[in-house]
Formats: structure tokens, C-alpha cells, sequence
């Protein structure tokens, strides 16, 4: 990285606010050309928000960008498009009801019309680059590691050299990882330029040729891998040590809780079972972590037992109490919390104030209630506790929702969902999308209900995290339960596997 | 890279149903055989005849107009409600200049009034991310207002005119489609089965077909070729679908969802131009409804341009069948539905879905008791006819539609990702 070399991509002095928010102060970062280089930090650090100014979807309030020695201002991502700066967000940008063609060319019509010659386009790329797609295909039939390397050919589509990904790995499984960073470094080995956007910090220090740090909106340092851990860059990211999700010991008691037998879902659409024939039992004082790859049927799972869906078999008993006829709100109220998978679709109303977001699924029940009608002063006084004790970073409990980062909104679901003293907790990716800071304080949360007594169901992608926290994992593959496998042992290579139908470790 | 065997296996064929011309002529001769079997069994002529044929055509177009706009503004993922005071505008548009300077004037200045209706709603919603529904009723209510005011304004003290009312319209020329037409005429006059039917049908549709009846299936088939088969279209519909991620392509969403919503309210201009056409006379009140019946009919053919003319059409045969005798043509049809619900019932009981099938099952002996127990169906109720079909319609087929995602959504630039 000598200095006569061209530079693929400098920033300089960036800076970005928002009303009440700043996003970016003076970030200044230099990428090479045929690197990839990792910018990492916490959610709500900047990251994502520089990244959309780097590819025109926002403008920056200050500082200039240069691509390749020009200087450049986009207006639109069009612009950014045309200085070839490719990018996968985070969220994908697909539509569903679109074809893979079609998401392709959509934007990019004059390169090669939008019919044959465009899908021989498709098909050179995707065996050029190795990945097996089929450009007909209906982008709602794909799973997650095929909608990603569409993202992906859509970038190569449009003849970009430099891509940038937005938090690629925290949707996939660790084999689909590994396939996804055998692509990056054959886009690297093309002379492509890679901007990798992560908070997992060993998979930055496995990818990366170059790592830039940024806190609180501003660039901290630039770092090679060979000289740093990832507890230096953890210490860069947050001054603070990485932490782990492991429990120290094991609370599990032989009081069953929850059981459910013989659950089963039909596809409306007349697919595949949903789920068939479940059965488990959480004791109190256990964590039950189920594995697998996303669409098994973990979400209709949790929806089942919330009463969101009705199984027509089987029964699921809470504290020996048949609950299987009951609806959510009785089920809520008999003590099961629920930190849903989607925070954005499920557990908040964005554009609504912090307090009100603290009376959803309690409205029935003190402190949020009383007397039938809905108590804002004791919502309001139950909210600030809450921002206060799980560190709720928010100018106050009028804020909308939308304003906070993910890491804070999750904070406050937790919260919300810890109080009222739930027997039960179903927490599907609790920590999804959230930085290392609200990582842990999360996992702590989780182990301190779970010596009091608390049985949890946890469903996660994050597999570190699912190891560290169950004290049995049980695998899940096609709407069934086909396995399960003795945390203390099982390491991610394994369990990732099992995910995939291959044998269930002893 | 390896191969991606941990993928959920799962159906990656193509799902899209394709078209084929071979099931849409198995299907017009289904509909054709059964309307004959039901004019033999009742002897309610006009259920298959040339004239309700041809009045069902003319029944149809506006509707399925005002459709054409609703598919074009919900594709680009805006809900417009407002096409029944688009269509209103458009049919003041239509009076105003076809009485002064012909029916192509009347045509122009249709679609430009229409288009204005459209401009005001895309503003409203495009532009100031209003939430489409207030904004389509608030154009309905200017549509309506501004059409009553300029009507009293330009039209009373002329001529034959009023301020309900404006002086007489000439129409479009029409012409009778050579050789078809008059074989279809040979054919209704034999008294051969399904023959005899289907040269009614034949003649219905193509003797006096209207100039402005070929504008309209141009615009039909112009919509389907601009919407699937070129970039703007795909653009046009990605808006509908996910705009942030157009967006994040560099597509200006703005511009087609303004494009497409000032296409919307053109077509339903056009629909309001067919009905002064029609009644050669622009009339006070004169759409009924048409607007939102044209919207039930784009939600029946599931935002697609042909399941749009197939509603339009059942809307269309409906509305035409009561002015043609209408007590006794409305009680032959109750037959047909009546059956038609207890096959669907059948169907429904052999697929194991027991409360749709008794439900159905209900509706249709009930509606084969009422057949048999009266003679004719009071006019009271058949002026309905069009309207309870759209019910039924809606209410027994939209179990599996799919709207544009991002349908009704509000969109503003730069949230992507």
C-alpha cells in the first residue's frame, strides 16, 4: 500500500446530521484499489450512514469524496453507478415478486435490453463468478444466500470496481460465509475493490487486507490485520472487551414449563408441512436454543406458541397449564415475553413515541393499564425505567422509535419484554443487528432472568451465541426437529452442518 | 465455490401462469355454450343475444378503462381511489368540447381532463406523500364539484343544454367489421346448438363497433406490451414492488410514479369520454360509479391487464343484460350463477374445504329456489345487478390475489437501505 498507488476511494472530512442525531463528523478514509478493506464499528456508529453517502443515496453535509483521483458529488445512486461504485445493502433491495432477471437489469436496461441478451449476460456472470442461479427464477422462491449473490451480480451487472457490502454476513450461516469470502477474494483477484461493512470483528480480521474503525460517527483509526486481535479492535470499537455470551453455570431445574407435543402447521399454499409433529419440553432456569438455517420453520414455530397461528394437533402446555386455545393476549398475560425476529414488522410501531411502543402487549396489564383504560403516567414512568436500567440511549421517551439506533430499540423491546415477570421468554435473534456494546448488555439481561428462573426459548443465526447461551440446542430442519446436540461440545463447524441436514453430531 | 447443497431445496421453476391462447378459446367457448344451454332451458333470449352483446362491449370499455388507469397508478404502487372523479372531469371534458368541435375534440379534451385529475393526485401523494386514499376521495369530491360548476357554467342557456346537461354530442363513426359480421348475423339466424349462440356473440362484437372502442383495446393491449415488455414498464412496476430498491438502481421513482399516475388519470379520462359517447350527451351523475367499479375489476384480474378485461367484461354483460329485458334476462342468469356456485361447491368439497364449500353451497341452492319460485326478477333489483356482481365477484374470488407490494405505501427519496 505505498503511496504512488492510485487511490480507489478517499473520503474526507465527512460529515452527516440528522435532526437530533449526528451521523458522520469528519470521517476520513482512504481504500486501495484491489483490496478489501473493512470499515468496522457498533451500530448507530455512522457506518451504514457513510456508506449511503458514498453510494448517493444521501448527500454528505460536508467534506468531498474522490473516486479513483477524480473528485466526484452524487446527486443520486445513479450517479455513483456510473463512477462504478457498486452496493449490497444490508436490507436487501430485492423485489419479491420480481424475477431474477429483472431485478437485474431493472436500472441498467441499456446495457443489455432487458430480454435474451441480458439473461446470457446473467448466466456468464453467475458461472464466471461461480454462483448457481437461475435468472427465471421468482427472487420470493430464493433463500437468503441466493437473494444475496443476486444483490451481488446486480453490482457485477452494472460493471462496478468498487462494491460495497453492507453487513453481508449477518444473515448466513458459517458455510455460506465462508462461500460468500471465497467470492470476495475472487473479486479481489479481478482487481475489484471491496468496502466490507461488519461488527463481527474474527470474520473482518479473516477477510480484510485493511480495517478502519469508526466511533461515534468519526474514524478512529486505520489498522492492518496482522497487527491487531480482535480485542484491540473491540477496545477500538467500544473501549471495552469483547464479550462473550457464555454462561458460567448451570441453573436448570427439573420443573418442566413449558411443553409443547405434537404441534403441526399446514402451508395455506399448499406446500410443504410448516412444522410436523413438535415436541419439547424447557425446564425452568433453561435455556432451549433451537438451530437452523432461516425458513425451517423456526418463525411459524414461535408463532405458534404465541397463538399467532393455531396448530391443528398437539397441545402446548405452560406450568402445566393447557394453553393451546388461548389467545395472545392470555397467553402474554399468563407471563410468556417475545422479542420477535423483526423488530421493525413485529416488536415496535416506529413512528410512535417510546412510551407507547412500552404499552404494546401489555396494554391489559399494570403498569401500562388500569382499570381497563391505558395508564400514561404509569406507562410513561414504566418507560423511563426501563431506558434507564437496560441503557436505552435516547434523548427521551417522546422520541419516535425510527430515530433510534437498532441496537437501542432492541434494548428497549428486551426491557419492555423482561418486565412484568415472564416465566417464559421466546427471544427469536435477540441480538440481531445490534453492535457489541448492546451485544452483551442483552446476553446479561437474558442471564440474570435465567438464574431467577427464567425458561427461554432462544432461536438465533448468530451460532457463537447459541452455543454460548442454551444449555441444549436442538436442530431444526424442514419444520421438524431432527436433532439435538450438546452445547458444551458442539462446535460452529458442526452445528452448521447439522443445519444443513448433514449427520447430527453424537 | 462449493456447491450450495445447505440451500432449503425449493421450487425455482418459474410460477408466473403463462397465457395461452388455446385455454382462452376453450374458455370463451365454455362461457358461449353455457349462456346457450341457459337461453334453451329459460328462453330468455337476450342472455346470448347480438344486441346485449353489443351493449355489453359498450358497457365494458369505460369500466374496464377506469380499470386500465387503476392497474397503471397501483402498478407504480399509488392506490387511486380517485378515478371515479377522474373519470367525472373526463366526461365534463368530453361534453364540453364534443359539442362544440366534434368527437375527436371530445376524445382530446376527455383525456386531458382526466390527466388533470391525475396531476392533482400525484402531487397530493407523489409529491406530498399524502396517504392515498384521503387524497383519491378529495379528488372525487373536486372531480365531482368542478365538473357540476363548469357544466352550469358553459352549458346552460345553450342549445339542448342545461346545467346538468350539455348540448348533444356528436359520436365516433362506427363500422361493422367485414365478413365477420355478417357471418356472425348467417350464424344467429340458424338454429344450431352453440352455433346460433356463438354467431350472436360474433355479431354482437363486431357489427357497429365504435372507433373509440378500437382506441380503448389499443390502449389495453398498448398498456400490457409498455408494462411487460419494455424498461420504462419494468421501472414503472418496480416502483410498485420496492421503490427504495429501484431507488438504490438509480432509478428517479418519482418520475415514473408520476408518469404512471398521469397515465391513470388519462385512461379514466378516456372512459369518461366512452360514456358521453355512448349517451351522446354529457349527463349530470353520468359515471354511476364506473370509476370504482373499474378499480373492483382490476382487483378481480389480480393488477393484471387481462383479468382486467374478464371483470370488465362480467361487469359489462351484467349491465347490459338489465336494460335488455331486464326483469326476465336477471332471473335466467340467477340460474346460471346458481348452478355455477353449486359446481364451485362441489370443487371446493372434493379440495376438503368444507366451510367455503356449504357457504357457496348455500348462495347457490338459494339462488336456484329463487329462480324456480319467481318468474322475473322486480326492475327494482335488477338495476343492481352490476353492483351485486361486483360483491359476489370480489367476495368469492379475491381469496389468492396479489397486489404490488409496495402498494399505497408512502415513498420519499433517500430511506433506501
Amino acid at each position: 500500500m505505498s503511496d504512488e498507488t492510485p487511490v480507489a476511494v478517499r473520503l474526507t472530512g465527512i460529515g452527516k446530521r440528522f435532526p437530533g442525531v449526528i451521523a458522520n463528523d469528519d470521517v476520513n478514509l482512504t481504500v486501495h484499489p484491489g483490496t478489501v478493506h473493512a470499515v468496522v464499528g457498533e451500530n448507530g456508529a455512522g457506518k451504514s450512514t457513510l456508506m449511503k453517502i458514498l453510494y448517493g443515496v444521501q448527500a454528505p453535509d460536508s467534506g468531498t469524496i474522490e473516486v479513483e483521483g477524480n473528485q466526484v458529488s452524487f446527486s443520486s445512486p445513479a450517479d455513483a453507478i456510473d463512477v462504478g461504485i457498486g452496493m449490497v445493502f444490508q436490507h436487501f433491495q430485492l423485489a419479491d415478486n420480481f424475477t431474477v432477471l429483472e431485478n437485474i437489469v431493472l436500472g441498467a436496461e441499456k446495457l443489455h435490453g432487458t430480454g435474451e441478451r441480458a439473461r446470457r449476460r446473467i448466466r456468464e456472470l453467475a458461472s464466471a463468478y461461480g454462483f448457481a442461479i437461475n435468472p427465471d427464477a421468482l427472487v420470493e422462491h430464493l433463500g437468503v444466500g441466493a437473494r444475496q449473490r443476486v444483490e451481488i451480480l446486480k453490482v457485477l451487472y452494472r460493471g462496478a470496481r468498487i462494491i460495497i457490502l453492507d453487513e453481508p454476513t449477518a444473515v448466513l450461516v458459517p458455510q455460506e460465509v465462508d462461500e460468500l469470502f471465497d467470492n470476495l477474494r475472487e473479486l479481489k483477484a479481478e482487481g475489484l475493490t471491496v468496502i466490507f461493512i461488519s461488527h463481527k470483528l474474527d470474520e473482518v480480521l479473516k477477510v480484510a487486507d485493511e480495517i478502519t474503525v469508526i466511533r461515534r460517527g468519526t474514524t478512529v483509526d486505520t489498522v492492518v490485520p496482522a497487527d491487531v486481535t480482535a480485542r484491540d479492535l473491540a477496545t477500538l470499537m467500544v473501549g471495552s472487551e469483547l464479550p462473550s455470551p457464555a454462561t458460567e453455570v448451570s441453573t436448570v431445574t427439573d420443573q418442566v414449563l413449558l411443553e409443547v407435543s405434537g404441534v403441526g402447521l399446514v402451508d395455506p399454499h399448499g406446500g410443504r408441512d410448516l412444522l410436523t409433529d413438535i415436541r419439547f419440553t424447557i425446564h425452568r432456569g433453561e435455556v432451549l436454543g433451537i438451530a437452523g438455517v432461516e425458513g425451517n420453520g423456526q418463525s411459524e414455530l414461535v408463532e405458534v406458541i404465541m397463538g399467532i397461528r393455531h396448530s391443528p394437533a398437539g397441545t402446548i402446555r405452560l406450568a402445566g397449564r393447557e394453553i393451546s386455545d388461548e389467545s395472545t393476549t392470555r397467553r402474554r398475560e399468563t407471563g410468556i415475553g417475545y422479542i420477535p425476529e423483526d423488530r421493525h414488522r413485529h416488536g415496535l410501531l416506529l413512528d410512535s413515541p417510546l412510551w407507547e411502543n412500552r404499552i404494546l402487549g401489555h396494554q391489559t396489564r399494570p403498569p401500562c393499564s388500569r382499570r381497563g383504560f391505558i395508564d400514561r403516567a404509569g406507562a410513561r414512568a414504566d418507560t423511563e425505567r426501563i431506558v434507564t436500567s437496560y441503557d436505552v440511549r435516547t434523548p427521551g421517551i417522546d422520541t419516535h422509535a425510527r430515530a433510534l439506533s437498532g441496537g437501542n430499540q432492541q434494548k428497549l423491546i428486551v426491557g419492555r419484554e423482561m418486565s412484568g415477570d415472564p416465566v417464559l421468554l421466546i427471544a427469536a435473534h435477540p441480538t440481531r443487528g445490534v453492535d457489541v456494546g448492546a451485544q452483551a448488555a442483552i446476553w446479561d439481561h437474558i442471564k440474570t432472568a435465567r438464574r431467577k428462573g427464567l425458561a427461554v426459548l432462544l432461536i438465533s443465526a448468530d451460532l457463537d451465541e447459541l452455543i454460548g447461551l442454551s444449555d441444549r440446542i436442538a436442530v431444526m430442519l424442514r419444520g421438524a426437529l431432527v436433532g439435538e446436540v450438546d452445547p458444551r461440545t458442539v462446535t460452529p463447524t458442526q452445528l452448521g452442518s447439522a443445519m444443513t441436514g448433514a449427520e447430527v453430531p453424537a | 465455490m462449493s456447491t450450495p447443497t445447505h440451500e432449503v431445496p425449493r421450487d425455482e421453476t418459474v410460477t408466473r401462469s403463462r397465457f395461452s391462447w388455446g385455454w382462452l378459446l376453450i374458455g370463451i367457448a365454455g362461457v358461449i355454450l353455457a349462456l346457450g344451454a341457459l337461453r334453451t332451458v329459460t328462453g330468455a333470449d337476450d342472455v346470448a343475444s347480438a344486441g346485449t352483446m353489443g351493449a355489453a362491449v359498450r358497457a365494458a370499455m369505460p369500466i374496464a378503462l377506469a380499470g386500465l388507469g387503476g392497474l397503471w397508478a397501483e402498478r407504480a404502487g399509488v392506490v387511486n381511489i380517485g378515478l371515479e372523479g377522474m373519470m367525472i372531469l373526463g366526461t365534463f371534458g368530453a361534453g364540453f368540447a364534443g359539442y362544440q368541435w366534434g368527437p375527436w375534440a371530445a376524445l382530446a379534451f376527455a383525456v386531458f381532463m382526466g390527466t388533470v385529475g391525475g396531476l392533482i393526485h400525484a402531487i397530493a401523494t407523489v409529491g406530498f406523500g399524502v396517504d392515498h386514499i384521503v387524497s383519491g376521495v378529495a379528488v372525487n369530491i373536486i372531480g365531482l364539484g368542478a365538473a357540476q360548476y363548469l357544466a352550469a357554467l358553459t352549458f346552460t342557456g345553450k342549445p339542448g343544454g342545461g346545467p346538468t346537461q350539455s348540448p348533444p354530442v356528436e359520436r365516433m363513426p362506427t363500422f361493422d367489421i367485414p365478413g365477420l359480421s355478417w357471418a356472425g348475423r348467417e350464424l344467429a339466424q340458424t338454429d344450431l346448438v352453440f352455433l346460433t349462440d356463438a354467431g350472436a356473440v360474433l355479431a354482437g362484437l363486431t357489427t357497429r363497433v365504435s372507433l373509440l372502442t378500437v382506441i380503448g383495446l389499443a390502449c389495453i393491449v398498448g398498456t400490457w406490451l409498455l408494462l411487460w415488455h419494455t424498461s420504462f414498464g419494468l421501472r414503472v412496476r418496480a416502483c410498485g414492488e420496492n421503490p427504495q430498491s429501484a431507488e438504490t438502481l438509480g432509478v428517479n421513482v418519482y418520475l415514473y410514479k408520476y408518469s404512471a399516475v398521469l397515465a391513470s388519470g388519462a385512461m379514466a379520462g378516456l372512459g369518461g369520454a366512452f360514456l358521453v359517447d355512448d349517451a351522446s350527451v354529457y349527463r349530470d351523475g353520468q359515471t354511476g360509479g364506473r370509476g370504482y367499479i373499474g378499480l373492483a375489476a382490476m382487483i378481480f384480474g389480480n393488477w393484471r391487464p387481462g383479468g382486467l378485461v374478464a371483470g370488465a367484461g362480467l361487469f359489462g354483460y351484467t349491465d347490459a343484460l338489465r336494460l335488455r329485458r331486464g326483469g326476465e334476462s336477471v332471473h335466467a342468469l340467477l340460474l346460471l350463477i346458481g348452478v355455477g356456485l353449486i359446481a364451485l361447491a362441489v370443487w371446493w368439497l372434493w379440495k376438503r374445504k368444507v366451510a367455503q364449500a356449504g357457504v357457496t353451497a348455500a348462495f347457490g341452492v338459494g339462488l336456484v329456489v329463487l329462480h324456480l319460485a319467481t318468474d322475473s326478477v322486480p326492475s327494482d333489483f335488477t338495476g343492481m345487478t352490476p353492483f351485486i356482481a361486483t360483491l359476489l365477484v370480489l367476495g368469492l374470488a379475491s381469496q389468492r390475489l396479489r397486489m404490488p407490494k409496495a402498494d399505497g405505501q408512502r415513498y420519499r427519496r433517500g430511506e433506501a437501505g
